[in-house]
């Protein structure tokens, strides 16, 4: 059967390099990945497309890229299921990075950014003879996280680093907390206090892209999501992003429910003038169109329930830690 | 049709507007509902941030409420609609996670079993009440009106949480409801990208620049108004619009609706109800291209 | 022109302990990839690597032992010492640098137990441990702040008087070319899985070091030995780990039958690979297969298991044939996995003259698949190859960095190699299309190795491949590449690969030609008998003038004489 990928080409050596779509049809085996219609158009239409690919089992990382709008391994994703429904299947190259030609990324920024998370493991004291002893099923948590293969599809698909290039994004974040939450690593204080800083685990939006396009299931955002947990336990809370979430809860746990005011007012601390102000022009604007949440905040029913069941859980999870 | 209301904590605190939408729609299209009016806040994916258990827990004695009426449970808000639809999926997947939070629960005599179906709005209206059945509804059709579908993240990822593989329909909701009213939907690259809202407080200029972007894309490509049917998209990107087109040195004016609103416009409830006038980016223009007056 | 003391060439797990050796030894290392490092094929390895960790009552000549058996009595013998005797210390160096082994109970390393051995002293990080360990190298690696050049492509070694000074490199992004000095040099650039098609090896596995240094003169030996692995895909050949056997799963043919139970009945599916690619490929060939494959059933293992220690298997099998392997059988057959032998070298990676010594280009080293040392020797047990990259990785950095001390820069002349190499890529720009293609020679190739020298070998077959690659060796000649580009042209890269792939190839058809009798991998059915009295030997194929030239070694025998082979 036919199938008709339309490919973002680049070639940086035109004389007015500009990106551009090409059409291509391809015989193709009901079988086929994008990737293996990708080599065929390769092979047999078009030399000059270029990509990256290698192992075609989704372990080597290289062929990360934007399929129908999504980012993904083309390795691992099956051709019949994108064609499904569509007059073509949309091949691109991996977002939020320079394109170098055709499909290819530069994966520059990439890198860097991992490098500043200091990925390596940073034990303390004498090394042991044999082995660090550590909890199997520690060991076992972190495979998850490990199993990451640096391909890039969630960077690509990152709403923040789409309007913010400096965010450090899911894929370094993740590294990160693949150290943090070995208990062989002792530097957490460190690691956590540096991503605790601007352009690190508070600036994710908790979008879910990165979740929804790692093809190896890290979930990157639940692992900034632990981060966050970590480092505010670790006694990093002097930000807006850990009071914000400190606030939040207490605020539900109060009421059951939000209040939106009391949640600003706690989260910049009544006496930051400067924020305050800075949320007046929208306040203002909201009170005199009565878009506004009630200032006199009413908890729900039996607020009594919530603030118990906040009481147990805690406790039960006390108990679990001993 | 009868449903578990969940209005959820904004509907009725930062978006005063919608939950009154909500209901009159709901009223028009004849879906009875009972407010779970004793069901606490989801969490938001912030208290799952800390604490993924206590989140998970608030979110089963909601379920075990609803599935104590036997029905259910309909939401108004993206972000609600993915924290529990999550939720429900770990504790369907996991008998033992199950049963330790209905240990939990037990004191106030609440049980989940595991049972109950959560669907936003616009998943009932697409999927239950049909898309068919609304059209005869329209008396003010939105003929000639641009309607850029904004969605929200948690209403679409992780997919394989939202049963977008057994309703692929979910993927184009948006798209379809706002043609059955009428008007033409634009298709634009943002209408699943992040609106910014949480991090509005943590970096604020970074949770504008994506009003910014979104909203300009839109509005370039057309449309005269943007529909949500998340709550907190329409806090920022209705709320901090101004401060959007300030930063991008340009007017945006792209009015934001909450989806009830739209269908409440084009089913013709009164503009009262719906609280039109309460926004920031004005509806004016816009309800006159309609033809009918503010 | 770029300068070091050590150039490391490829960036897989050989290469990266060379290079961290050779720093933490005080060299300036250059290291160069074609591939990021963490792209490499060494993340294919899934299923561990083997050491026996004398503190938990393992011994290491255990490991030694079920090594030579395994390798069919042609690994020399010296050098299987040293790598198993190192192993332990190895695996506890890479634990502290950070990988995440699987633990017991207690915390301890865990092990399973892989084919053709006895113990459990297979080390292991769910199934993706070469990723897990490749990852940590590379880890240590930035921290090291050692210099890597990402994306190079190595298109000519520098040998001038009888020494290797170094290489000229394109970086491919920019296409620019330039040279770069050093005083040893290691090759470390894997395999040649590619030279077959299907292969279990990932596309960038071309042979490339080993046929620079065949090109150079540097002898390779045992290149008749190449591994079919039992469990890989129909197609596409992707592998199927062995752990999956080693976690239980059984092997069945189109009766549901274990047919390992009748011809290995004391290690079923756990015999040495070449014994268990040789009894699927009977079954099917005798009519008992599935529409060509044999069927690998992991249901009785249980979802848990397979989601916990299986996860890319059951992630190949949903993704790549839409077979949910908690559910169903998975079709397999035997896929061309490794080659065992390579460039000769010596236990401190030197490569080795025709003779036997270490005499030729004497600051030449090689380590990993692409060298032949020779631990593997007909056969390679599981989970060998990753313990083999990191015990002689280390063991060549060391050793080029230590000669490198005593030695003043060399002298290359920047301008010439970088016009020699430029003529060369430009040669190959200016051919005018023809009608054929680098992907139809390529395909041509390995299609007929498969063919004729795959599980079963005989004469009349090899020597039709012998013929073909003859032939493909002059269409090569004169095939064109589309893509006239500087900027990461790709079809340029496939194209000089290709002529990699053409050396490579026509030393493995030598050598299998060159060897009648049966012994590990080389099953000939025109000589099915092992054959210690002429064979016990490795065959060296060396270049000359005059063209491909064949030698002789004896095999290192220290406390292992040769036995019958049984499982």
């Amino acid at each position: 059967m036919e199938a008709i990928l339309k490919v973002k080409r680049f070639n940086p050596e035109a004389a007015k390099p500009e990106p551009y779509w090409q059409e291509y049809r391809v015989e193709v085996e009901p079988h086929f990945t994008v990737l293996d219609a990708l080599i065929k158009i390769r092979e047999e239409k078009d030399e000059t497309l270029s990509l990256r690919c290698s192992c075609r089992s989704a372990i080597c990382g290289s062929c990360a890229m934007r399929i129908n709008g999504h980012a993904t391994l083309a390795c691992k994703t099956k051709l019949s299921e994108m064609a499904r429904g569509r007059p073509a299947v949309t091949v691109e190259p991996a977002g939020n990075m320079p394109t170098i030609k055709d499909l290819v990324a530069d994966m520059t920024p990439f890198w860097s950014k991992v490098m500043a998370v200091e990925p390596w493991l940073q034990p303390r004291g004498p090394e042991p003879q044999g082995e660090y002893l550590a909890p199997a099923d520690a060991m076992q948590h972190l495979v998850g996280v490990m199993a990451c293969i640096m391909c890039g599809a969630c960077v690509s698909d990152c709403t923040v680093l789409e309007i913010d290039p400096n965010f450090l994004g899911p894929a370094a974040l993740a590294k990160a907390y693949r150290f943090v939450g070995d208990p062989r690593d002792q530097a957490d204080a460190e690691r956590l206090q540096a991503l605790s800083r601007y352009s690190g685990i508070w600036d994710c939006t908790r979008c879910n892209e990165c979740v929804q396009a790692c093809p190896k299931g890290i979930a990157p955002m639940d692992r900034i999501m632990a981060l966050r947990d970590r480092a505010m336990d670790a006694g990093f809370r002097n930000n807006t992003g850990s009071r914000h979430t400190e606030a939040f809860e207490e605020i539900v746990e109060h009421s059951g429910r939000l209040d939106e005011l009391r949640l600003a007012i706690k989260t910049f601390g009544m006496m930051n003038v400067p924020a305050m102000l800075g949320l007046a022009p929208v306040g203002l604007r909201a009170l005199m169109r009565g878009k506004m949440p009630p200032i006199f905040h009413k908890p729900i029913p039996n607020a009594q329930a919530v603030q118990k069941l906040f009481k147990k859980v805690e406790e039960a999870q006390k108990g679990d830690r001993k | 049709m009868k449903f578990a209301f969940y209005p959820g904590c904004v509907s009725r605190g930062g978006c005063p507007e919608l939950y009154p939408s909500a209901k009159a729609v709901c009223q028009k299209l004849g879906l009875d509902l009972v407010e779970l009016t004793g069901a606490s806040c989801t969490g938001a994916g912030i208290l799952q941030e800390k604490n993924l258990l206590l989140g998970d827990t608030l979110n089963a004695r909601t379920f075990a409420m609803a599935e104590k009426l036997g029905l259910p449970i309909m939401t108004i808000c993206s972000t609600c609609q993915g924290v529990m639809s999550q939720a429900n999926k770990r504790l369907q997947d996991d008998a033992q996670y199950k049963a330790k939070i209905n240990g939990f629960l037990a004191e106030e005599g609440l049980e989940y079993k595991g049972n109950v179906v959560i669907k936003h709005l616009l998943w009932i209206i697409v999927e239950d009440y049909g898309i068919e059945r609304l059209k005869p509804l329209v008396v003010q059709p939105l003929t000639g009106m641009k309607i850029a579908p904004f969605y929200g993240c948690y209403i679409v990822r992780p997919s394989w949480a939202l049963g977008f593989d057994e309703n692929g329909g979910r993927q184009t909701s948006l798209e379809r409801v706002i043609e059955a009213l009428g008007a033409e939907a634009v298709d634009f690259s943002g209408k699943t990208r992040c609106c910014g809202f949480p991090i509005l407080t943590i970096n604020e200029r970074n949770s504008v620049s994506m009003v910014a972007k979104h909203t300009i894309e839109a509005k370039d490509l057309g449309a005269d108004v943007m529909v949500t049917p998340c709550p907190l998209c329409h806090l920022n990107l209705d709320g901090y619009q101004p401060k959007a087109a300030a930063m991008s040195h340009r007017e945006i004016d792209l009015p934001i609706l909450h989806l009830p609103q739209m269908i409440a416009l084009a089913l013709g409830v009164d503009h009262k109800t719906t609280g039109l006038s309460r926004h920031i980016v004005s509806l004016k223009r816009l309800v006159e291209k309609v033809g009918v007056r503010a | 022109m770029l300068e070091c003391d050590v150039l490391v060439i490829g960036a897989g797990l050989a290469g990266m302990r060379a290079a961290l050796a050779a720093h933490t030894n005080g060299a300036k290392v250059i290291m160069v990839s074609k591939v990021h490092p963490v792209r490499s094929h060494s993340n294919a390895a899934q299923g561990g690597i083997n050491a026996a960790l004398t503190d938990r009552g393992d011994s290491w000549e255990d490991h030694a032992f079920d090594t030579v058996k395994g390798s069919d009595y042609l690994g020399d013998q010296d050098a299987i010492e040293v790598m198993c005797s190192e192993a332990g210390r190895e695996i506890i160096q890479m634990e502290h640098w950070g990988v995440i082994f699987s633990r017991d109970e207690e915390g301890h390393l865990g092990t399973r137990t892989f084919g053709g051995q006895r113990r459990a002293r297979t080390f292991f990080v769910a199934d993706m441990t070469g990723q897990a360990i490749l990852h940590v190298m590379y880890e240590q690696l930035m921290k090291s702040g050692v210099q890597s050049l990402e994306e190079w492509f190595v298109t000519d070694l520098i040998v001038a008087d009888g020494e290797c000074r170094g290489c000229v490199a394109m970086e491919i992004r920019s296409g620019t070319l330039q040279v770069i000095r050093a005083k040893t040099v290691v090759l470390a650039t894997g395999g040649l899985g590619r030279v077959f098609e299907p292969s279990t090896n990932a596309l960038i596995c071309t042979g490339d070091g080993i046929a620079l240094a065949y090109k150079a003169g540097v002898p390779l030996m045992d290149m008749e030995m190449v591994q079919f692995h039992p469990t890989t895909l129909k197609g596409s050949g992707v592998l199927i780990t062995e752990g999956a056997r080693a976690e239980g799963g059984y092997l069945l043919n189109k009766d549901g039958d274990r047919f390992m139970l009748k011809y290995a009945p004391s290690m079923k599916e756990l015999a040495s690979r070449d014994v268990v690619s040789r009894c699927e490929q009977t079954e099917i060939n005798e009519g008992r297969g599935v529409d060509g494959c044999v069927l690998l059933d992991l249901r009785h293992l249980g979802e848990k298991t397979i989601k916990e220690r299986l996860i890319q298997i059951y992630e190949i099998g949903r993704d790549l044939t839409g077979i949910d392997i908690t559910k169903e059988p998975i079709p397999i057959r035997p896929g061309m996995h490794y080659q065992m032998g390579g460039i000769k070298t010596d236990v401190d990676g030197r490569a080795w003259d025709v003779k036997g010594q270490w005499g030729g280009i004497r600051n030449l080293f090689a380590a990993g698949e692409c060298a032949c040392v020779s631990v593997h020797g007909g056969n390679r047990l599981g989970a060998n190859s990753l313990l083999d990259t990191v015990v002689f990785g280390r063991r060549s950095g060391e050793a080029a960095s230590q000669m490198a001390k005593d030695m003043k820069p060399t002298e290359v002349s920047e301008e010439k190699w970088l016009k020699s190499s430029e003529d060369k890529l430009r040669s190959l720009l200016a051919r005018e299309a023809n009608g054929d293609s680098v992907a139809k020679i390529r395909w041509d190739l390995g299609t007929s190795m498969v063919e004729h020298l795959g599980v079963f070998r005989e004469e009349e077959g090899m020597l039709a491949t012998k013929a073909k690659v003859e032939d493909l060796k002059r269409r090569y000649e004169k095939v064109a590449v589309q893509d006239k580009g500087k900027m990461f042209n790709t079809a340029l890269i496939f194209g000089i690969e290709l002529g990699y792939m053409l050396d490579c190839a026509e030393t493995v058809v030598l050598g299998a030609i060159e060897r009648k009798e049966s012994r590990g991998a080389h099953h000939r059915l025109d000589y099915p008998q092992r054959d210690d009295g002429n064979w016990m030997k490795h065959i060296l194929v060396h270049e000359t003038p005059e063209g491909p030239r064949l030698s002789y070694q004896p095999v290192t025998v220290t406390r292992w004489q040769p036995q019958e082979r049984k499982y």
